[in-house]
């Protein structure tokens, strides 16, 4: 590990994240270097990298599904935290306005006391309602509303508008990152949380309902203007694909067009650190969705995206001394 | 057998030798003994050696008694005439009848004392070593701060770089020769590379972009409004009249959450205006209150006077009633009575209640 560290920062494995070459990253940090992409072989990775920004900060970014429960509060919870892992400033807006549950999976139930309804109403100042985490103090959360309040949808989407523009010009600086908890459907509550977007982020699951949604959510979102809009493949199971009881990733990617950001193995430690309030990014050892999850926070950061999936599993090779338990 | 007293023996000089760093003069004090012994076995050897050379060179038994009164005169003048110092030391300690007398009767235990030296040297040694553990951990360091997760061990100091858990360089993450697989948390995964090009990419944009007609809803109507006449009707979104969660009204007009939406400082809107409303009306009451001051006090002043008058004027219908209303309604402001008492209020409440 520790000749890691002499090898060139900037190197990275082109089977794993390498970028599309028309995607410019235009904003890169002072004391990183542009990364270079001859240096392709795995002993070369670095250790010590910040992934380098690209595009205009903040950048906003919505993530949606269409069908319900396919992750993308999950999604939200550990890519926002792995991005103020990363040392970004991160403002997650939960957007869901009658069934919010981001605040649960981060562990900030309690924390909560005013919504951006609150500050509309003229009840709260914006900096009030943004509740910062303790683990993490670059990352805040937002609810729009409380459980049995309603948001007036008649501004709903201006509020926003007005929420990121605000957030843009406060004292401490301006997010890097403001990352918006869609509601499932199409309803007003989409309406309402896509409209800041500058670009997205689809989750879905390999199976043909969400599928169906996710190409008609899509399309509305390339209709409203959206045009950056990558998906992230949750709850894979390869050894249903394997069997051919499951779609590839390659096969949804086929039939929905979309540049890949992540795919996600299913995962029982989800289940587990929903319940905990602990985002599965902070579990030591990391587990497979964790890493996962990590990897496509860190391709967002880059707008890169996958250029190899995995798609099966082969057995592992056995030494001689495993025999022996080596 | 004998490699294992050697062994114990090995290991007896190695603590001896440990302790002997720590307490040097101690040390020198427990090996002087040993090394007495073995220097006394030695030089006993060397004397039957030259005693017997000594007795051999005598020609007959005769003279026997003479010879050893010779041998003993020899062996006193060896021992004195050593060269020696320290062996002429040890000749004067095994010369004691004492010494002698103890290494007749316990010659064989050596090794009983010397294990029973180690153990005692082994619990001090451990006992010094628990104490020393014990030192670490005091409450209130900045080890048992790390050690509580109040400080991260890898964040202290700023001259450590940040070091950033790479996801792609993880210990976890092995690319394998040739990038063609990937292990990931003890499992290996064959790597397939991603097949879509920016051409399928187009077409599937088109392909929606026919599919799906949406203009962005920019009125919301509820159920059952009219269509105002300059709004197109693709971008109007009707929301059921029971929408949970979603409100076509809003008590608050559109400047003004924008306002409070962009607030930085000072207090809030609505709590600044019921701050304000409750000042206004705090203020008003106090007028109230100093009117009624005027109305009650007269008629306070009246219910003092009541009694007097009762006593006094018992035949005065109206003042003997014990009716409440009579009471209330026969209060006309009276300003030209006297404003002055305080309690005036609370005992003409407290006389209202029954």
């Amino acid at each position: 590990m520790v000749s890691l560290q002499f090898h060139p920062a900037n190197a990275k494995p082109m089977s794993l994240c390498p970028s599309f070459q028309t995607l410019n990253p235009t904003k890169t940090l002072k004391s990183y270097p542009k990364p270079r992409r001859s240096v392709a072989i795995a002993s070369a990775l670095q250790w010590n990298r910040k992934p380098q920004l690209a595009g205009e900060t903040p950048r906003v970014v919505v993530i949606t599904s269409g069908k319900g429960g396919v992750g993308k509060t999950t999604t939200t919870a550990n890519v926002g935290l792995s991005l103020a892992r990363l040392g970004f400033s991160v403002v997650a807006i939960d957007a869901d306005v009658g069934l919010r549950n981001l605040d649960l999976l981060l562990g900030l139930e309690n924390r909560v006391n005013y919504t951006v309804v609150e500050v509309l109403n003229g009840d709260c100042r914006l900096d009030q309602a943004l509740v910062r985490d303790k683990r993490w103090s670059n990352f805040e959360l937002l609810c729009i509303s409380k459980p049995r309040s309603k948001l007036p949808i008649g501004f709903g989407g201006k509020a926003l508008v007005w929420l990121v523009d605000a957030l843009k010009s406060r004292e401490e600086g301006s997010p890097d990152f403001i990352l918006i908890d869609c509601p499932a459907g199409i309803d007003a509550g989409f309406i309402t949380a896509i409209t800041p977007a500058n670009e997205a982020v689809l989750v879905t699951t390999p199976d043909i309902t969400s599928l169906r949604d996710a190409d008609r959510v899509t399309g509305l979102l390339e209709c409203d203007g959206i045009r950056d809009i990558k998906m992230i493949v949750n709850r894979v199971r390869t050894d249903m694909i394997k069997g051919e009881d499951m779609m590839s990733v390659l096969d949804v990617q086929e039939m929905l067009g979309l540049a890949l950001l992540g795919v996600i193995p299913e995962d029982s430690e989800v289940i587990r650190s929903t319940n905990r309030g602990y985002p599965l990014v902070l579990n030591k050892p990391p587990t497979l969705a964790g890493l996962a999850f990590e990897q496509a926070a860190w391709r967002l950061v880059e707008q890169d995206s996958m250029q190899a999936v995995m798609v099966e599993e082969e057995p592992k090779k056995r030494g001689f001394f495993s025999f022996f338990g080596g | 057998m004998a490699s294992i007293w050697s062994l114990q023996f090995h290991s007896l000089s190695f603590l001896l030798s440990i302790w002997g760093n720590k307490h040097w003069l101690s040390s020198n004090v427990v090996r002087l003994p040993t090394k007495l012994l073995l220097n006394h076995s030695q030089l006993k050897n060397n004397r039957k050696v030259q005693l017997r050379a000594i007795a051999g060179s005598s020609g007959s038994e005769v003279e026997q008694p003479t010879q050893n009164a010779v041998v003993n005169s020899v062996e006193r003048g060896l021992v004195l005439n050593s060269e020696h110092p320290f062996s002429r030391f040890q000749g004067t300690i095994s010369s004691f009848p004492p010494v002698v007398l103890m290494m007749k009767k316990y010659g064989g235990s050596n090794l009983v004392i010397g294990f029973c030296i180690a153990t005692a040297i082994l619990i001090i040694a451990v006992r010094a070593y628990v104490v020393g553990k014990s030192r670490d951990n005091i409450h209130g360091s900045v080890a048992d701060l790390v050690r509580r997760g109040h400080l991260r061990s890898d964040r202290r100091g700023i001259s450590s770089p940040l070091k950033y858990d790479d996801p792609f360089n993880n210990p976890l993450v092995k690319v394998g020769k040739g990038n063609s697989t990937v292990e990931m948390c003890g499992k290996v995964y064959r790597l397939a590379p991603v097949t879509l090009t920016r051409d399928q990419q187009a077409i599937h944009q088109k392909r929606r972009s026919r599919a799906y007609q949406w203009k962005r809803p920019t009125i919301f109507l509820k159920e059952g409004d009219s269509i105002p006449p300059d709004v197109d009707p693709d971008t109007i979104r009707w929301i059921p009249a029971n929408h949970p969660f979603a409100t076509t009204t809003s008590e608050i007009d559109e400047d003004l959450a924008q306002n409070n939406v962009y607030q930085k400082h000072g207090v809030p809107f609505r709590i600044q205006a019921e701050h304000e409303a409750l000042q206004r009306k705090l203020e008003a009451l106090q007028n109230d209150e100093k009117l009624n001051n005027l109305m009650i006090d007269g008629r306070n002043a009246k219910d003092f006077q009541r009694p007097f008058k009762l006593y006094s004027k018992s035949n005065d219908p109206v003042e003997e009633s014990p009716n409440n209303s009579k009471v209330v309604y026969s209060k006309p402001p009276r300003p030209k009575l006297d404003p002055n008492s305080s309690q005036g209020n609370l005992s003409s409440e407290e006389m209202q209640k029954p």
